[in-house]
């Protein structure tokens, strides 16, 4: 088994070398060497399109299961406001909450003040920005490692400013190590994840400082013991009637409006989906957006209810947290005096600045690294242009960037090579089919 | 006497508004490929930008050669346009002759010739009414670019 350094690990007997994760990456990060896929660390984005590409199954998300949060003192749940739009009507928040403390955790954060506290934040960093723009939201971590790996320019335009799940996880850490006199490294403060983006950045903060939160479990690793406790809960008849959500300012976050509300007065664009996010990229490469100030991204379509950790259809969970919000406050005045009280206090900045990764590139002086780009190109001149991906690379631009750096022949192209076609004929025809 | 390892020529056609910008994409997108310092790389990439904008604006096309050399990178750019009667006027922050069309694509605010040489360590530019404009622009690289 091949572990990946990011939020997904290949399952190398599954694995059937079929090319298609290769063929979806949006970041060419796959190749598929003797029948196996294998990806450059350095490339991947964790957007986790080759999980779902993956018709066997072979790659999955590493979450922490139920059973790993034990170890822990005292657990508190940070839910994804995501997870409340996941189960079907008749299943309140409160017995979502009721869920989560029945599956062992001690308590669950509302962080309505830490979304207002970040909006805020992230408000007055957009109007005081004199530099580059369009400043970009970094609520998703595809997001900003697809502009780390592949538009290292942008990354001054990234807002430095934490997210509300990091400001919750701090928060709640703080908060209950005074209440119960317990250590900071007691208590763990563990993110219900719609994705397995978010669990990496996690594990492995994009700006290299340490996460407020501990781990993380998927949606899909807590969902059918939520549903269990809650149909429990109402042959029972014993809902208890302590409202969970204090205002609606927490689930609009995902649904919506985004952070764009608080932003009406600037020019505020919100994408979601990969393909549309790199485009926009595009456009701002090429100058083409000029006018926007600040942008807010999503990797998955709609944002984060179609994240890959979730369960219930994407609509459905939209329609089911609309619902939810209008029949809560936008803001009452308890939250609000403590957004207030909080925000003058606190310290709302990254620790550490977002800087480009290093992509394994070309080395030596530059006259080298000249001559390699030369020879690459030579190279692509003779190579089909079909992009079959048969040579394990996506596209036959990728196998000659790979040959020129060493890491693949030019005999690896079937047109170029007829071993290598009786190779690949050995490999994939040996399959026998089910009987 | 500095080593040419790179040279690219490119074609820049005049009011194509839709694939403006593509030349530039191209040049920095080399840069990119050979690890050239990301500063230097924006530099490049505005030069480049804004003087592809200016033949997309004014001219009926232009040529844009670009050199790498193992100490600077120089970008002309040579176009067949109107040329400029006033070149000392032309570089004055904020003169522009762009019409409202070309404003409201939120180009033409007079900020592209003074860029350019905001941005490079050597600037030259020519003209002649009638038949053109030469946009010279070298920026120094740091060892090993």
């Amino acid at each position: 088994m091949d572990e990946f350094t990011h939020g997904f690990r290949i399952d190398r007997d599954r694995c059937e070398g079929c090319l298609s994760c290769m063929r979806a990456c949006p970041t060419h990060a796959i190749r598929v060497r003797h029948r196996k896929a294998q990806y450059k660390p350095d490339r991947c984005i964790d957007c986790g399109v080759c999980l779902s590409a993956c018709p066997s199954h072979a790659i999955t998300a590493t979450t922490w299961s139920v059973e790993d949060i034990g170890r822990f003192k005292f657990k508190v749940a940070v839910p994804c406001p995501v997870l409340f739009g996941q189960f079907p009507r008749g299943i309140t928040p409160t017995m979502v909450v009721n869920g989560l403390l029945a599956l062992g955790f001690d308590a669950v954060w509302d962080y309505s003040v830490d979304v207002s506290l970040a909006a805020r934040a992230v408000q007055q960093y957009v109007e005081a920005w004199k530099g580059a723009k369009p400043l970009i939201s970094i609520s998703c971590p595809v997001v900003v490692r697809l502009v780390q790996v592949s538009y290292p320019r942008m990354v001054n335009q990234l807002i430095p400013i934490q997210v509300p799940r990091e400001i919750a996880g701090r928060e709640a850490k703080g908060q209950y190590s005074s209440r119960l006199g317990l250590r900071e490294s007691e208590i763990a403060a563990i993110y219900i994840t719609p994705c397995q983006a978010k669990a990496i950045s996690i594990l492995q903060p994009a700006e290299d400082a340490v996460s407020h939160l501990d781990g993380t479990l998927g949606i899909t690793d807590v969902y059918n013991g939520i549903l269990a406790s809650a149909m429990q809960e109402k042959r029972g008849g014993s809902t208890p009637h302590s409202p969970s959500i204090r205002n609606s300012t927490f689930l609009r976050l995902h649904v919506s409006e985004g952070l764009g509300y608080r932003l009406a007065a600037h020019r505020h664009l919100r994408v979601t989906g990969l393909s549309n996010i790199i485009q926009v990229f595009d456009d701002i490469e090429k100058g083409k957006l000029r006018d926007v100030d600040f942008l807010e991204l999503y990797n998955c379509w709609t944002g984060c209810t179609g994240g890959n950790l979730t369960v219930a259809n994407i609509y459905v969970t939209r329609s089911t947290v609309h619902s939810l919000v209008s029949h809560l406050p936008r803001m009452d005045a308890e939250t609000k005096a403590e957004v207030d009280r909080r925000y003058l206090g606190e310290d709302f900045l990254l620790q550490q600045r977002i800087r480009p990764r290093p992509l394994q590139g070309r080395t030596g002086s530059l006259k080298e690294r000249v001559q390699t780009l030369k020879q690459e190109e030579a190279t692509l001149a003779s190579l089909p242009g079909l992009n079959c991906g048969l040579c394990g690379a996506p596209t036959c631009k990728e196998l000659a960037r790979d040959v020129s750096m060493a890491d693949a022949t030019k005999q690896d192209c079937v047109f170029l090579s007829k071993e290598r076609l009786r190779e690949l004929q050995r490999v994939y025809l040996r399959r026998t089919p089910s009987p | 006497m500095s080593e040419e390892l790179l040279r690219r020529t490119f074609e820049v056609r005049g009011r194509d508004f839709e694939s403006a910008g593509e030349t530039s994409t191209d040049v920095t997108s080399v840069l990119k490929d050979i690890g050239v310092d990301p500063d230097i790389i924006l530099r490049v990439g505005v030069v480049t930008f804004e003087a592809e904008m200016n033949v997309v604006m004014y001219a009926d096309r232009a040529t844009l050669s670009f050199v790498l050399s193992d100490d600077e990178i120089t970008i002309e750019v040579t176009d067949q346009g109107p040329g400029i009667p006033d070149l000392e006027l032309a570089m004055q922050p904020g003169y522009s002759t762009a019409t409202d069309e070309m404003r409201e694509r939120g180009f033409g605010y007079g900020l592209g010739l003074p860029n350019i040489k905001k941005n490079s360590d050597a600037f030259a530019l020519e003209s002649e009414v009638g038949k053109g404009t030469r946009v010279y622009s070298s920026i120094r690289l740091n060892v090993d670019g």
